[in-house]
């Protein structure tokens, strides 16, 4: 009865102007922002007085904005490569090692994803005082290391888990070495927690930016720094520009793991 | 002969554990959590007793202050609204996803990622363009002739709220979508043969099966709202501050480490008791998934 939407009776409107109301909510920001990013008005009017690529110009034009763009992009990747292989490795270690302490050691490693990160943030500033790597592209790769590594290590810890251990073994029986059945056998049945391993990790870095606030020098700042310093002084229609193109991006990111699902499922 | 006689690949458990077999692979992702988080997260918390001098003045200092003691307050009333409301949203949402037809589901799904996945700025910035003084919702409503004057929406706590609550909402439709597509629709029959009204299944069956991913639900919005700094200190006023703003600001303006440090040792210990209870009476998985 409650469980079937067609016998549901008077209940099925209420659901349905609720489910309609917060679809609503959380999708007219996004649309809107699109929108001013193409408005010709500076102070943001709605609905927009007229359409331009102004704002886009403005942000193509801008040396910083590039700047902070390309290092946003050269970080994360870093971070991706780094993420993916010692999170490989941590989870060959965690599901199949057989030491004492094994499942503290994945508490430990997936604190840095429940711990407020404004505390580590502060706590890697003041450490990173003294060693000189704030504001250095070693610095944020290390930082985001840390936040990228939890999301990595579950994916593939996961995927590593539900893969069937005989068919490597299998592989070892005909012949094949240990580490080339690892590389030729278990690495493309786990393909799929690698591929979401390494998205984690790029967005993971890629929207970071409590501790980058913290981080950043005036001569490397993230492209989120940059948005966040800008958002404090004003709403130009720049930044609804350079959000437009990270919502564009995350449709695409959204599209490529809709794909690969359905690559799964045949 | 079978897999399980290859020597090799299965030495006996008590063998291989006095070995630590496997743990070599485990050490650089150790050594980068030790030494990128562990160790600087307990010397920020050490300094709460050290500096200025050894003792625990930085602590009588933060909860001897109304000041600060405001500022916690400010951070479980957000922390709680927000936490109420995605429930109330998310509960109907979830319902919806799990037993409308597939098309409308799959619509709102999409939806529901896709705002969840937006960068945060993005996000941020789309409510502060909206709660703005001349923003939309202030002109809207004195289009209508709802309001004459525009409403004080940014900058205080309920600008923080309303954004927090769109951030939030993921998070706990999400779970709540699982616990519900879990319930086996027979209960309900079972229900209705006994005579039970649509409320009575609703209050009696219903919520009861879907208590724990309620519960699983609002302590992660819960807590992962009370740590928040980026929504509040773009939607938020300066006289009314959240936990994680204060933290931030003491280390930035005032360079006050101790007090930063008891500040945070403070919002840790709410955050891992909290944790716990989740872990101790949801294990860890249902939490996360």
């Amino acid at each position: 009865m409650l469980l079937d939407f067609a016998r549901l009776g008077p209940w099925r409107v209420v659901l349905i102007v609720i489910a309609v109301l917060v679809g609503a909510y959380l999708l007219l920001p996004i649309l809107l922002i699109v929108a001013l990013s193409f408005g010709s008005s500076q102070w943001l009017q709605f609905p927009p007085p007229g359409w331009t690529l102004r704002w886009y110009e403005e942000l193509f034009d801008d040396p910083e904005w590039i700047a902070s763009f390309l290092t946003s992009f050269q970080i994360a990747a870093v971070v991706t490569v780094l993420s993916v292989v010692i999170g490989l490795m941590a989870s060959f270690g965690l599901t199949r090692g057989e030491f004492r302490g094994r499942e503290v050691l994945r508490a430990l490693f997936l604190t840095p994803m429940i711990l407020p990160v404004v505390v580590l943030a502060v706590a890697l500033y003041a450490f990173f005082l003294r060693l000189h790597l704030n504001g250095t592209f070693l610095g944020f790769v290390l930082a985001h290391l840390v936040i990228a590594l939890p999301f990595s290590i579950i994916a593939i810890s996961n995927a590593l888990e539900r893969f069937d251990r005989d068919i490597e073994t299998a592989a070892i029986v005909c012949g094949a070495s240990p580490l080339e059945a690892k590389i030729r056998v278990t690495l493309p049945g786990i393909r799929l927690g690698l591929i979401s391993a390494a998205i984690f990790s790029f967005l993971a870095s890629w929207d970071e930016v409590v501790i980058a606030i913290f981080m950043a020098s005036p001569d490397l700042q993230t492209l989120p720094v940059r948005i966040y310093s800008t958002l404090r002084q004003d709403l130009s229609p720049v930044i609804a520009a350079v959000s437009t193109l990270l919502i564009a991006l995350t449709a695409a990111l959204m599209a490529l793991a809709a794909l690969f699902r359905k690559d799964a499922r045949s | 002969m079978t897999v399980t006689d290859v020597p090799l690949a299965n030495p006996s458990p008590a063998t291989a554990r006095r070995r630590g077999r496997g743990i070599v692979p485990v050490i650089p992702a150790l050594a980068v959590v030790v030494l990128v988080f562990v160790i600087p997260v307990l010397a920020l918390l050490l300094r709460s007793v050290l500096e200025p001098e050894p003792g625990l003045q930085n602590y009588a200092a933060f909860f001897g202050s109304t000041t600060y003691l405001k500022v916690l307050g400010n951070t479980f009333l957000v922390a709680g609204t927000v936490t109420l409301a995605t429930v109330l949203l998310g509960f109907p949402v979830a319902w919806f996803l799990a037993i409308a037809p597939s098309f409308w589901s799959r619509l709102l799904f999409a939806i529901i990622i896709l705002s969840m996945w937006t960068n945060l700025l993005a996000r941020t910035y789309a409510w502060m363009v909206l709660l703005q003084r001349t923003g939309i919702i202030n002109r809207t409503l004195m289009d209508l002739g709802l309001i004459s004057e525009p409403l004080p929406l940014i900058n205080n706590l309920a600008g923080v709220t309303i954004g927090m609550t769109y951030i939030m909402l993921p998070f706990m439709i999400l779970p709540l979508h699982a616990t519900i597509r879990a319930i086996d629709p027979a209960v309900f029959q079972a229900a209705a043969l006994c005579g039970a009204s649509r409320w009575q299944a609703f209050t009696r069956v219903m919520l009861p099966l879907a208590a724990s991913g309620i519960a699983a639900g609002a302590l992660m919005v819960f807590v992962m709202s009370l740590g928040y700094f980026i929504t509040p200190a773009l939607l938020g006023g300066t006289s009314n501050m959240m936990l994680a703003e204060l933290i931030a600001q003491l280390v930035q303006s005032l360079l006050d480490w101790g007090l930063a440090g008891a500040a945070a040792l403070v919002l840790l210990v709410v955050t891992l008791a909290i944790y716990l209870v989740q872990l101790r009476f949801f294990g860890f998985g249902q939490a996360r998934s």
